[in-house]
């Protein structure tokens, strides 16, 4: 067990050390970054001194260590578009992310698991087979596209809820919250909501599936058998079973949500990292890009591992295999 | 979850806001544009929507009203010493936000930090000297002789030399610096209409009214907040849910349905900036140019000037405006801009549509079958630009010109210029830096030496000897007979031999609530001093 976890941590830094490096690479390919910061108004000699200030013309292996001995010690350098530390720039639209992609997270499976459910247990009924349909609809939308219908009818038709932004923030330390205001939750609803349809989707698909695998097995014949209410037999024991894959596919979906939130913060002007990345594309803000791509990185890698561990605790086949393996190995 | 309950729980939660909200709400000002507000350091960028907000802080010496036209700001007055040096008068009695007493000082220390800062060199970069002759007296030295520089100094905001010190703010921030960000990124302590009240980096700037503002202003807003939203159709349904009074880059496609709306109506005025085509003006071997066949041709078509009135003359330019730009940009014929000094509406014809001339012009400069060029085509930060360099390739077609358009993101085509220039026919926006034409003669149309900074923007290299002449004249000519003189001649001869193709200007255009009167400043500034609600 534990030179699993080793090997798996010695795997995932490895995993960083690269997306790392890519990250660096951005910094020479990106176009001229002096270009960029100083626009078109700069001498040959001005656009010296700022390649000299930001050691651009140190050899390539020097500034890549340097970088990365920053980075570990979490410091991203200075960012180029508002002269404020990145780190720091960072740290101001983490929780807004991480707000949305967990909220995201929750209505995905508040919704897909009833209708992955209902759709297993009545699977010849045409309200079943509707969602099923619909559902594939629901994959395939793009985010960007859910998110304008839903403002054109929540916000501009209806007047219900916000178009853009977080609302009103609570401080709790660094972390600002939208959590604990009214209009803070009314602004979390349609971002989190065009973000969830498509995952909402992949869980319904996957619970109906594993639901519809489980309920062939003998413990539930037995457990019919017995004598059991439907709604035990169902809920008790058959949705149970079939949470496993659905735990996974959550950890992995949270990971993408994080990352891929980018569209979503467009519509809405949600003032995360997805935005802030793009924000900073326009401005060939490198330092910014750089560090969101090694953040995501280390948010997939976490991730992954917390996975992988999971799932040795939960299946114990795993377990054992891995054990007999390393037994082997070992003598 | 029931979504259901949720929804129509907040369906309540929100109309019992909007009341209470309705109530606070009579004079803010709610206003929005794509960009987000980078810093609130008034020296540490020229970038343009952080420099719009800035600016209702932080007061210049000499200020420009909603038309550009210059107005005293900090200074009372100002006149020209002869040669070198400018007087300025100084406003008594003038507080900044935190309480401190404006003076000379100030204005001092203030130009010197600004000419620290890359970005703003065309307009302090020729001060020698600030020189404090009492507390509300300064003399300024330039290293020329310098017409403009009141004009100039209204890009100078001025700064509270003490506040500054005492929280360590009195170096303009920069990127290699080490350590944590500079005092003056997120506080501001102007003399401005308005304080900065809270700001939140990239989601929101509200600014509250200065109670104790020296001047006076027409505008009754008490509270503007600026909020950026980046994606065109939030910003569009925003402005249309009420959550927005007024968006400043209305997208050209949502014009009629803003346009439409109850309450709501869309204002325009053209910018200070010409859309046009720039072709090689003086390489021997012009760069990406082909014969029929695809041969690299070894020589410059481009910078005849017969072939350049070809191409001129080729380009239906109402059909751009027309289409293109579906009416929302006004056609363009000279080098200087409607609403800067030195303008002359009867000098801006453009060249009339005529492709049997053009024809004739292109044979007669050799060239009767035509020839390859590659267009290079920023592909965003001008209106429809990329549609525009499309809808050029088929115009030159029929002259016979085939055209490659090349379409680059904005830092790929500054890059080509920057470290070059490495183009000899692209499309790009033109504009004086100072709103006044002669610094389009200095900056776009003079040979190119970029040491001295001349022609510094002139990234065709164009060259004309008797244009060189005249820009270098009316840099030190005071006399407003002999500048018209310079002006009308520069702009004849810039028309004459095709120094570019001005093809239009794009206008700006706001969609705002119909109960509130406001007027575009040329610059694309909402000026919030002039804005009134009712």
């Amino acid at each position: 067990m534990t030179a699993f976890i080793t090997r798996r941590t010695l795997q995932a830094s490895g995993v960083l050390v690269v997306v790392s490096f890519i990250g660096f690479l951005l910094f020479t390919f990106t176009g001229d970054p002096v270009a960029s910061i100083l626009g078109l108004d700069a001498t040959p000699a001005d656009r010296d001194a700022l390649r000299g200030r930001l050691g651009l013309d140190d050899p390539f292996i020097l500034r890549y260590l340097t970088y990365a001995l920053n980075a570990a010690q979490g410091e991203f350098g200075i960012s180029y578009a508002t002269a404020r530390p990145v780190e720091e720039v960072i740290v101001e639209r983490l929780p807004a992310t991480i707000e949305l992609a967990a909220v995201a997270v929750l209505f995905s499976l508040a919704i897909g698991i009833p209708l992955g459910v209902y759709t297993a247990l009545n699977r010849d009924r045409w309200l079943a087979r509707f969602v099923m349909t619909v559902s594939i609809v629901g994959v395939s939308l793009p985010t960007f596209v859910v998110g304008i219908l839903l403002i054109f009818l929540f916000a501009v038709g209806l007047g219900w809820l916000p178009s853009f932004g977080r609302g009103e923030v609570v401080k709790l330390g660094w972390w600002s919250t939208g959590l604990l205001t009214v209009s803070g939750l009314k602004a979390l609803i349609m971002p989190a909501l065009s973000l969830a349809i498509a995952q909402s989707a992949l869980v319904a698909r996957l619970v109906r599936a594993e639901m519809i695998e489980v309920l062939r097995a003998d413990f539930i014949k037995f457990a019919r058998a017995r004598g059991l209410r439907n709604r035990a037999v169902h809920f008790h024991h058959a949705l149970r079973n079939t949470m496993i894959p659905i735990v996974t596919v959550t950890g992995i979906q949270l990971g993408f949500l994080f990352a891929f939130s980018i569209v979503a913060e467009a519509v809405f002007q949600w003032p995360g990292m997805g935005l802030l990345f793009l924000q900073s594309l326009g401005k060939t803000d490198v330092p910014v890009m750089s560090a969101f791509l090694i953040l995501v990185a280390f948010f997939f890698v976490i991730i992954n591992l917390a996975v992988d561990l999971l799932y040795m605790v939960i299946d114990p086949r795993l377990r054992i295999r891995h054990e007999i393996a390393e037994g082997v190995a070992g003598s | 979850m029931n979504i259901k309950q949720l929804i129509a729980g907040t369906a309540v939660g929100c109309v019992l806001g909007l009341a209470v909200a309705g109530a606070a709400q009579a004079q803010t000002l709610r206003y929005a544009a794509a960009a987000p507000v980078l810093t609130m350091d008034p020296h540490a960028t020229n970038d343009f929507v952080s420099q719009m907000v800035i600016s209702q802080i932080y007061d210049p010496l000499v200020a420009v009203n909603a038309d550009l036209e210059l107005v005293s700001g900090l200074a009372e007055s100002w006149e020209h010493l002869g040669g070198l040096k400018w007087r300025f008068t100084l406003r008594q009695g003038v507080k900044f936000h935190g309480g401190q007493d404006f003076s000379a000082e100030d204005v001092a220390f203030s130009i010197e930090r600004a000419k620290t800062s890359r970005f703003f060199t065309a307009f302090v970069g020729k001060i020698s000297s600030v020189d404090i002759i009492d507390s509300h007296t300064v003399e300024i030295t330039t290293d020329d002789p310098d017409p403009l520089l009141p004009r100039k100094m209204s890009n100078a905001f001025i700064m509270s030399k003490s506040w500054a010190e005492e929280n360590g703010a009195d170096e303009v921030p920069d990127l290699g610096a080490e350590g944590s960000e500079v005092f003056s990124v997120r506080n501001a302590n102007g003399t401005g209409l308005y304080m900065l009240q809270e700001r939140e980096p990239s989601v929101r700037t509200v600014l509250a009214r200065n109670p104790n503002y020296w001047g006076e202003a027409t505008g009754n807003v008490q509270e503007a907040i600026y909020t950026p939203i980046g994606s065109g159709p939030t910003r569009v349904a925003a402005l249309l849910s009420g959550e927005i009074d007024l968006v400043a880059d209305l997208p050209l496609q949502d014009i009629p349905r803003v346009d439409g709306a109850d309450g709501l109506m869309v204002q325009q005025r053209p910018q200070l900036i010409n859309i046009q085509l720039e072709l090689d003006g003086s390489r021997d071997v012009a760069l990406d140019v082909w014969d029929k066949d695809g041969n690299v041709l070894t020589v410059n078509p481009l910078k005849d000037v017969r072939v350049r009135k070809a191409f001129a003359q080729a380009i239906n330019v109402d059909l751009i405006v027309d289409r293109v730009m579906r009416g929302n940009a006004a056609v363009a014929g000279s080098a200087a801009v409607p609403g800067t000094g030195g303008y002359y509406a009867d000098l801006d014809d453009h060249w009339a549509y005529d492709v049997e001339a053009a024809k004739g012009l292109l044979a007669e400069a050799g060239y009767p079958d035509g020839f390859q060029v590659q267009l290079n085509c920023p592909l965003e930060r001008y209106v429809n630009a990329e549609d525009i360099c499309k809808a050029v390739a088929p115009m030159l077609a029929q002259i016979g010109v085939d055209v490659r358009v090349k379409g680059m993101v904005w830092p790929e085509f500054a890059k080509l210029l920057v470290n070059g220039p490495d183009s000899s026919f692209h499309l790009i926006g033109a504009g004086p830096n100072g709103q006044d034409t002669q610094d389009t003669f200095v900056d776009t149309m003079m040979t190119r030496v970029p040491d001295i900074k001349q022609g510094f923007f002139n990234w065709a290299l164009w060259s004309n000897d008797e244009f060189d002449e005249i820009a270098t004249e009316i840099q030190q000519t005071f006399d407003e007979a002999r500048r018209e003189e310079l002006y009308r001649r520069g702009l004849t001869l810039g028309r004459e031999n095709v120094h570019a193709i001005y093809l239009h200007r794009q206008v700006i255009t706001w969609g705002l609530r119909d109960n509130i009167t406001a007027t575009i400043r040329p610059d694309a500034t909402v000026p919030l001093e002039t804005v009134v609600i009712q």
